[in-house]
């Protein structure tokens, strides 16, 4: 192989593949066969195909993020791989110093929790001054319209803002080549064309885009468009005879039906509900019905309140105000009866959005049949079901296989099925086609046919106009929690996300060094276990008072951080009253002997603990999850001479504090959508309960390494390199504040123990 | 200095195609901190700070006494992932718990190691359905040990009571907690195990 490659020339053609082949399985089967392929300098190339034709290994292939099985690699002039001498580290490691991508997935490329921070993480891995990486943040941030939201928390924000973020992520580290792979998959309308936006005016900077897409829109601004078919190149063309190409095959057209419907099948009726803590209502005063045989769309931008109905739906919430009548059971704001919960999952499917994150059994088969399993049917009627299910979605080919085989469209309609199979009266539908392509749209599509004319009345929860149309009876529109009228929700394209998170007050606290915050703390709360009289615990007290000043948190808020814990106290309480015998006697009840003794120091006990976590709270407060672990590695650098990795583990802590939001709000939906096919943990005998924890427990553990392999391929990306050096963006800097603070604390541990000593 | 990597384009297969050597680069793809695992070490830190915050009441007799699942978090990484990670995800994820609770979290931490590293060192040699259930056994029996002695300790922190009064208390109510709060693990993770496992593996 070639010594170090040197910068390469100005207008090599940033990727060229010769006749590469891969396979996942070894050669049995190639998911690329001899593709050739060159991407120019400042060319705008598309690839289209659909799933499974390889498109998304190829732009891994472009992208430098993996090597082929076969062929020849040359990216920006230097040979990466050829069959003869196999992969070149050096060459692919400087080759991706000047190749962006970005993927599906936004949540998977987030890496941090503060916009800025996570721009600025690929600069850093390059090694790059500070200086210039905070310039490079300022102008990406800007170039792509988030600027405002540079201290914001990049998981709150939706889905096409965090695609910006990512495209900025990348931008920031000045690519010649942006690989984009199905960037615009998870998005609403108004978020692609964000997108689509940035994207031009990428292009018109003169970085070449290799963009793959199944949707035929998109290329409009291609110089080409490249079609892939299992594996092989079968079209390059112009984007002007693309255009003929209608978008997907013409829904049926429908012959004039009479009127839909039978009965009323589900009535809500002025239904009201607020998240606790929440400014506005997410839905106020809604009502709508869905008859036998009718299918309704229900229609609005994210934050609408689609979701949150769908919930109340299937009893996971319960109304504020308001009613839902359905199948048989009246949903209001009283908890309604076990009996009633049971009448109702059985009569209500709810299909949530991403389905597929919930299976979890060995086979499709089994998944499938573990709702009709819950309902107590015999096992023949059971395995009828199944089956027909998985003939109405025609999948009945997959029924042996593990679902975790499956590519995510297979997983999609195996999901469904395990719902469908729960022969329920009322079909709730979020998004059931949300990344999917034309052939598996065609079969929910199809379903959605067949069941309405079972008489099942459906809901169907979509962004896509024309999906509604083709499908649907009537569409109703959401906007804010109201049903409003077609027009005007549209003109509110939602875009705007979620309001920006409320930052900590700026505070003599909050601007403490994070490392001597941290010690101090830990220091004060350790210590606060040895208090044993009521001085100490005064001196306590003032000092706790003091920091609670200093940090200017709402007092309010928090003691309510401490509400969680009063149980616990009460317990303790009681035990330390029942234990300590010394002292007056206050009351005696049978074998409980209350003294004077054992209140105080009941109520010792829990004051200091309580100190203990008001001290934790006003940290946890004040301290962001970057600055808690840029103290972690800062603090434990020592221990590297032990042979301790302190980066990589400091960087696994901060991606972990970055995926915790994440992956409870994933197990929380998946325990909901377990709990709608009747799984339940609380009741029942062990084993089942047993099994219906593996039934949350498998597709949490799918998700999380779902999320690592999405998560994995970004660092990738992003050039993180274990042991290579990087340049840490903010700098930790001990002040004369920080100083003042660690002085403080060691005085009011020393004056804790003295006056343990004394009294 | 070069460094390079052999691609084997005729490989067994049946690795992950994780960059593994079938496609592997030679950037970061390869040890204990390669990308993909610094990934899976952070995803599975996080489902245990997650799932550690997940506690309710298992035994009626000591109300305060709580159950969360996350040693079954712990356990499955070490079984899919080896001894070391389920070190790293048995002391990292319980960061969070140190700033609410820090004696507590100290032992939380004790106890979750004693309960994954020797079940994953056992399954490291016997990569069968029975050495899964014999690295349970031992995870559970070191545990079940730590979690006594660690309750001696911590106890009279947050009750006033001696050791003595506290070593009163392990044979009704501490053993039996713990106990069951091991078999609840063992039981769920035997379950679970195989699936993701595999999942690793394919």
């Amino acid at each position: 192989m070639t010594s170090f490659p040197g910068p390469p020339a100005p207008d090599a053609a940033p990727a060229k593949l010769e006749h590469v082949r891969f396979s996942y399985d070894g050669g049995a089967t190639w998911a690329l066969d001899d593709v050739s392929l060159t991407i120019q300098a400042g060319e705008r190339v598309c690839l289209v195909g659909a799933n499974g034709s390889g498109k998304s290994t190829l732009a891994r292939l472009l992208a430098g993020l993996a090597a082929p099985d076969g062929g020849t690699v040359t990216l920006f002039g230097h040979r990466a791989f050829d069959d003869a001498s196999g992969a070149d580290t050096h060459a692919y490691r400087a080759a991706r110093r000047l190749i962006g991508a970005v993927f599906q997935n936004p949540e998977d490329q987030i890496v941090t929790t503060v916009v800025a921070d996570d721009v600025a993480f690929g600069p850093e891995n390059l090694a790059l001054p500070r200086q210039t990486i905070g310039d490079r943040v300022a102008r990406t941030l800007d170039a792509v319209g988030m600027a405002g939201r540079r201290r914001d928390d990049p998981t709150r924000l939706s889905g096409g803002q965090q695609q910006r973020v990512a495209i900025a992520g990348m931008l920031a580290m000045r690519p010649r080549l942006l690989v984009l792979d199905e960037p615009t998959a998870m998005l609403d309308a108004a978020a692609r064309r964000e997108v689509l936006a940035i994207l031009d005016r990428v292009q018109e900077a003169g970085t070449a885009i290799v963009h793959v897409t199944h949707h035929p829109q998109e290329t409009a601004h291609a110089d080409r468009v490249i079609r892939l078919d299992h594996g092989r190149v079968i079209a390059e063309t112009r984007p002007e005879s693309d255009r003929a190409v209608p978008r997907r095959a013409q829904a049926p057209a429908r012959a004039a039906e009479p009127a839909a419907g039978g009965d009323v099948a589900l009535d809500v009726r002025q239904v009201r509900f607020a998240y606790p803590g929440a400014a506005a209502p997410a839905l106020d005063d809604v009502s709508l019905t869905v008859r036998q045989g009718e299918v309704v769309a229900l229609m609005g931008p994210n934050g609408s309140g689609k979701s949150t109905l769908t919930r109340l739906l299937c009893a996971l919430e319960r109304p504020d105000g308001g009613a839902i009548r359905v199948g048989g059971v009246t949903l209001t704001g009283r908890k309604p009866r076990r009996r009633e919960l049971t009448r109702l999952r059985r009569t209500v499917g709810l299909v949530m959005q991403h389905p597929e994150r919930q299976l979890f059994a060995p086979t499709v088969r089994e998944d499938v049949a573990y709702g009709p399993r819950n309902q107590g049917l015999a096992e023949t009627d059971v395995q009828d079901r199944v089956d027909d299910a998985l003939a109405l979605l025609r999948i009945g080919a997959l029924a042996g296989r593990s679902p975790f085989h499956l590519s995510v469209g297979q997983q999609r309609l195996a999901a469904i099925a395990g719902v469908i199979a729960c022969r329920p009266e009322v079909l709730v539908l979020d998004e059931p086609t949300a990344g999917l392509d034309d052939a598996a749209r065609e079969r929910v599509a199809g379903l959605v046919r067949d069941l309405k004319a079972r008489g099942v009345a459906i809901l169907l929860i979509t962004h896509e106009a024309d999906e509604a149309a083709a499908l649907a009876d009537r569409v109703v529109h959401l906007d804010h929690g109201r049903v409003v009228p077609a027009g005007d929700a549209d003109r509110n394209t939602g875009a705007d996300g979620a309001r920006p998170a409320p930052q900590p007050p700026a505070s003599f606290v909050a601007r403490l060094d994070p490392r001597v915050k941290t010690v101090a703390t830990l220091a004060a709360m350790f210590s606060a276990f040895a208090i044993g009289s009521p001085w100490q615990l005064l001196l306590a007290a003032l000092a706790v008072g003091a920091v609670v000043t200093a940090s200017r948190l709402a007092p309010l808020r928090l003691l309510a951080s401490v509400r969680p814990f009063l149980v616990l106290f009460a317990v303790m309480g009681l035990l330390n009253v029942a234990v300590v015998r010394t002292g007056t006697p206050l009351v005696a009840w049978g074998w409980l002997l209350v003294t004077d003794r054992g209140l105080a120091t009941a109520g010792l006990y829990a004051c200091r603990f309580a100190l203990v976590i008001l001290l934790g709270a006003v940290f946890l407060a004040t301290t962001t999850p970057t600055a808690i672990t840029d103290a972690f590695a800062s603090l434990l650098t020592p221990l590297r001479r032990l042979g301790l990795h302190t980066q990589e583990l400091t960087l696994v802590l901060s991606l972990a504090l970055r995926f915790l939001p994440t992956l409870t709000g994933e197990a929380r939906a998946i325990m909901d959508a377990q709990s709608a096919r009747g799984g339940s943990i609380e009741t029942g005998s062990p084993p089942r309960r047993i099994r219906a924890m593996a039934a949350i427990v498998v597709p949490v553990l799918a998700g999380a390494l779902r999320h690592a392999d999405g998560l994995g391929l970004a660092l990738d990306a992003r050039c993180y390199e274990a042991g290579a050096p990087r340049t840490p963006w903010h700098e930790l800097r001990v002040r004369a504040g920080d100083v003042a603070f660690a002085a403080a604390t060691a005085g009011f541990v020393a004056a804790l123990v003295a006056l343990g000593a004394v009294t | 200095m070069s460094m390079i990597s052999h691609t084997q384009s005729k490989d067994s297969g049946s690795r992950a195609d994780h960059g593994t050597r079938a496609h592997a680069t030679g950037v970061a793809d390869a040890g204990r901190w390669s990308t993909h695992r610094i990934a899976v070490y952070a995803l599975f830190v996080a489902l245990a700070m997650a799932t550690s915050f997940l506690e309710f009441p298992i035994f009626p007799a000591a109300p305060w006494l709580k159950y969360d699942p996350s040693g079954i978090v712990c356990l499955v990484a070490g079984f899919a992932f080896g001894p070391a990670a389920a070190a790293i995800v048995s002391t990292l994820g319980f960061v969070p718990h140190v700033f609410t609770d820090p004696w507590g979290a100290l032992m939380a931490i004790l106890v979750a190691v004693c309960l994954s590293v020797p079940a994953a060192l056992v399954y490291r040699r016997m990569r069968t359905r029975a050495g899964a259930a014999l690295g349970l056994l031992a995870g559970a029996a070191l545990a079940l040990a730590a979690a006594i002695c660690g309750n001696l300790v911590i106890t009279p922190m947050y009750a006033a009571m001696s050791v003595a009064q506290v070593a009163a208390l392990v044979v009704p109510v501490l053993l039996p907690f713990n106990l069951l709060k091991f078999a609840i693990h063992a039981a769920v993770t035997f379950l679970v195990y195989k699936p993701v496992v595999a999942l690793v593996d394919r």
